[in-house]
């Protein structure tokens, strides 16, 4: 089944096995077809035809990887796990492979009318006229209609960016999910609807947009903060200080080397507390909670003993599935810590924490 | 030996009933994915994978096997580098990262004891967090099993001042080939109640017994350490620096010199400001007090400056320490940025003779039309000479086997070994008798014999 992978991806590793420790799939089953050296074998197997396209390891296992790319910093050889995982998936989940759920959810964005719909409802941030050339505010799509505060936050932190109305989604859930061609066409749409610099609350849309764009074009909200040199992020209200962890975007931080900023944004307003595994995917890894909610939740397990252990006022999140997951959790667990968005955090809209 | 698919089966219940059913994988995927290491261009082919949960389960499953003859093949992370855990000719791959219970850290008796699926970091950390120090650091500690490093006698970064990995093996149990449990040693420095089995299982290479807990020799961890660089236009004046180094009374923790080529890949991946257009750069450090830790960088760095270093600098903190040390670990996969295939062996030489083999080396290069970078413990004249290749070139493949096979023969001839820390694995078996001599290997297949009356541990490797 040659043709299935780009030939100087799949060259790049050599099984060096520097990836095992960072990945959170061979840390759940310790077998090394979850790892992501087992499954570039896999993957290779699958092209030489060692292995037959509807092998059922290659079909578990291509659904198994929360696709977080937490391999990708810690690999010496430089190889570009995610790019294959989407090539992979790419053919795995073409036409009647492809999970039910999951055409439903791309068919909700693959419009940019059918995701303004989506956010109809909400108040998300008021669309203003749109500033040629940029800066522009992307609303996102499910994160409009989820948690519109997101973007209204963002416009409160950042005036200066303009948010034209009519932008679709940037196409990061059909790239992971089976639809390559697809997904890199509505990020050249955005693109072409957002002209210029885009800035992005979610850190999964921003490594997308980016990797198709390129990284000169799009910033994720707290890299834009940073660079505008926030000392003082607006109305925030500084007593009492609150206990803040972070849960790191995966794609935002393995994919684009971000994860400085939202710390030293967070230092800012209130007493930052690096939980242990900040940096490890949380399980809403895209569709992947809706796809696979058990083993999502056995990855969302050890982050709860966490917060709950860090008895955090505030979890700050920089995705919306990120967001929907932890808040889920903490719900379930019925902790007290209050999940937000980075940009709500910093605009202190919800002010203090409440009671247990 | 190749088992019959219905022997296969047979064996594939009676094994679910001693791990339990999900702890035996006989799905075409997962198999593939345990048919190599991270040895380039070594694959077998296993016919079962079980991953056991206890010594108990170990000697089961050896006993099945043994009766059955089919192989078996112990692994941990397989980052073997010799085709140590390439399955030659089939049978079970027996992964032991499930046995990764860190029994004990005993800071009276200075030992730790632990399963063979630890990670060697991970027992690295637990002991520092006691105050205490388990020196040996191999490239790939934070993925490597201390039950591979005890197998394969694992070196690394410390091994110049503090020994390798057998210099640290206080006592073992392992279980036979036929299924019986054995102890070798334990919690004692003085202990010569029989033969030495424990050294004779480190480094053994699956090929003798299937450890099962070992305990380890801890030290008080030292109470300052510091790290310094120096660049050389050319890696003949890195090389004669060691030798002056060495010779000047100071043995430091870490002597490593990475060459122009090697330099150049790791920052590709690193980044962290290395001069890449320097000849080579050797990394040193030194631990202990902090007075004497002052003094001999300043002599180490005395000796570089004699011979010639462009540039030399000690490090400000210890995360700057710690950042050049990483990056060293990551020469290796880091080469292959610039090839996909890496060839490297880990040539050893007495270290007086290091720059003699060094220029060796690069002449073999040129002289064959290949890019080898070459990287190393340079202070225990452990060479890690690396071809990078494109696999696609058969031509050019078999050039580097001839050059390592010319490699080899330098070593053997300025009295080293064809392997320092690797192993001797499947690459490098037809070399060992020209390094060991014709009765010394006789003897070996004897001692394989007495432990392993069938032959089913880790077929077609030492011994066999």
């Amino acid at each position: 089944m040659s043709g299935v992978f780009t030939p100087e991806l799949l060259d790049r590793c050599i099984s060096c096995g520097f990836c095992l420790p960072a990945c959170p799939t061979y840390g759940l089953t310790g077998v090394e077809a979850s790892s992501p050296r087992g499954r570039i074998n896999l993957m290779r197997a699958l092209e030489t035809g060692v292995l037959p396209e509807d092998d059922p390891t290659v079909l578990e296992e291509s659904s198994f990887c929360l696709g977080c790319r937490a391999c990708e910093p810690v690999c010496p050889a430089g190889v570009r796990y995610g790019a294959l995982l989407e090539e992979w998936r790419d053919h795995m989940w073409r036409r009647r492979r492809r999970p039910w759920r999951l055409k439903a959810l791309l068919w909700a964005v693959d419009r940019p009318s059918r995701v303004r719909a989506l956010g109809l409802p909400r108040r998300h941030a008021h669309a203003t006229r749109r500033a040629r050339g940029g800066p522009h505010l992307m609303l996102g799509c499910f994160e409009r209609a989820l948690y519109p505060e997101v973007s209204r936050s963002a416009s409160r932190l950042a005036p200066e960016l303009s948010v034209p109305s009519v932008q679709g989604c940037c196409g990061a859930l059909h790239a992971h999910n089976g639809e390559l061609e697809r997904g890199n066409a509505l990020a050249r749409e955005l693109g072409e609807a957002l002209p210029g610099s885009i800035v992005t609350t979610a850190g999964g849309c921003a490594a997308h947009l980016a990797g198709v764009l390129g990284r000169e074009r799009v910033r994720e909200l707290s890299q834009w903060l940073a660079d505008r040199g926030d000392a003082e992020p607006p109305g925030v209200s500084r007593s009492p200080r609150q206990r803040i962890g972070l849960q790191d975007s995966c794609h935002l931080r393995n994919g684009l080397g971000v994860y400085v900023e939202p710390r030293e944004l967070l230092a800012r307003v209130g007493d930052y507390v690096e939980l242990p595994s900040a940096a490890v995917c949380c399980g809403a890894a895209g569709t992947y909670s809706i796809l696979r909610p058990d083993d999502s939740a056995r990855v969302l397990n050890r982050h709860l003993d966490e917060i709950a252990d860090a008895d955090l006022d505030v979890l700050a999140v920089l995705n919306p599935g990120c967001y929907r997951q932890l808040e889920q959790g903490v719900r379930r667990r019925r902790l007290r810590t209050r999940v937000m968005h980075l940009a709500e955090v910093l605009v202190g809209t919800t002010g203090a924490a409440p009671g247990p | 030996m190749t088992a019959t698919s219905a022997e296969i089966d047979r064996l594939l219940d009676r094994l679910e009933q001693v791990v339990g059913q999900p702890n035996v994988r006989a799905d075409a995927g997962a198999l593939v994915t345990y048919a190599t290491d991270a040895t380039p261009l070594q694959r077998g082919r296993p016919d079962l994978v079980v991953l056991p949960a206890n010594t108990e389960e170990v000697a089961a499953v050896l006993t099945l096997a043994n009766d059955a003859r089919v192989p078996v093949i112990p692994r941990g992370s397989g980052t073997n580098l010799s085709g140590g855990a390439v399955p030659l000719h089939g049978g079970i791959v027996l992964v032991l990262t499930r046995m990764n219970r860190l029994l004990e850290i005993s800071e009276s008796d200075l030992v730790a004891v632990c399963e063979p699926g630890v990670r060697t970091i991970e027992l690295g950390e637990a002991a520092a967090a006691k105050g205490l120090l388990y020196p040996p650091d191999p490239g790939s500690q934070s993925t490597a099993t201390i039950g591979g490093n005890v197998a394969e006698c694992a070196g690394g970064l410390r091994a110049l001042k503090y020994g390798v990995t057998r210099d640290y093996v206080l006592g073992v149990q392992a279980v036979l080939a036929t299924g019986e449990v054995i102890h070798s040693g334990g919690r004692l420095v003085k202990d010569v109640a029989g033969y030495d089995l424990r050294r004779l299982l480190c480094g053994s290479e699956g090929t003798l017994a299937v450890m099962t807990e070992l305990t380890l020799r801890l030290l008080p961890a030292p109470e300052s350490s510091g790290t310094g660089m120096a660049y050389f236009s050319a890696l003949g004046d890195a090389a004669r620096a060691v030798s002056r180094v060495l010779a000047s009374g100071v043995l430091p923790v870490t002597l490593e010199f990475l060459d122009r080529v090697c330099i150049s890949a790791v920052e590709d991946f690193a980044r962290i400001g290395l001069d890449t257009g320097a000849g080579a750069l050797l990394i040193f450090g030194q631990d202990g007090d902090p007075h004497a830790v002052e003094r001999d960088l300043g002599r180490i760095a005395q000796a570089c400056e004699a011979e010639g270093a462009t540039e030399v600098r000690i490090a400000g903190s210890p995360a700057e320490a710690a950042t050049v040390l990483e990056a060293r670990r990551a020469v290796l996969p880091s080469l292959s940025r610039l090839e996909p295939l890496t060839i490297l062996e880990d040539a050893t030489v007495p270290r007086s003779r290091i720059a003699e083999m060094v220029e060796h080396i690069q002449v073999l290069a040129d002289r064959y039309g290949l890019k080898i970078g070459t990287f190393g413990h340079a202070g225990d004249g452990n060479l890690h000479p690396t071809a990078v290749l494109d696999p696609a070139d058969e031509d050019a493949v078999r050039r580097a086997h001839r050059v390592f096979g010319e490699i080899f023969a330098k070593a053997i001839e300025l009295e080293g070994s064809i392997t320092g820390e690797h192993g001797v694995g499947i690459v490098k078996l037809p070399h060992l008798e020209r390094q060991l001599g014709a009765a010394h290997v006789a003897l070996l297949r004897r001692i394989k014999a007495a432990f392993d009356p069938n032959g089913i541990l880790n077929p077609g490797k030492l011994g066999s």
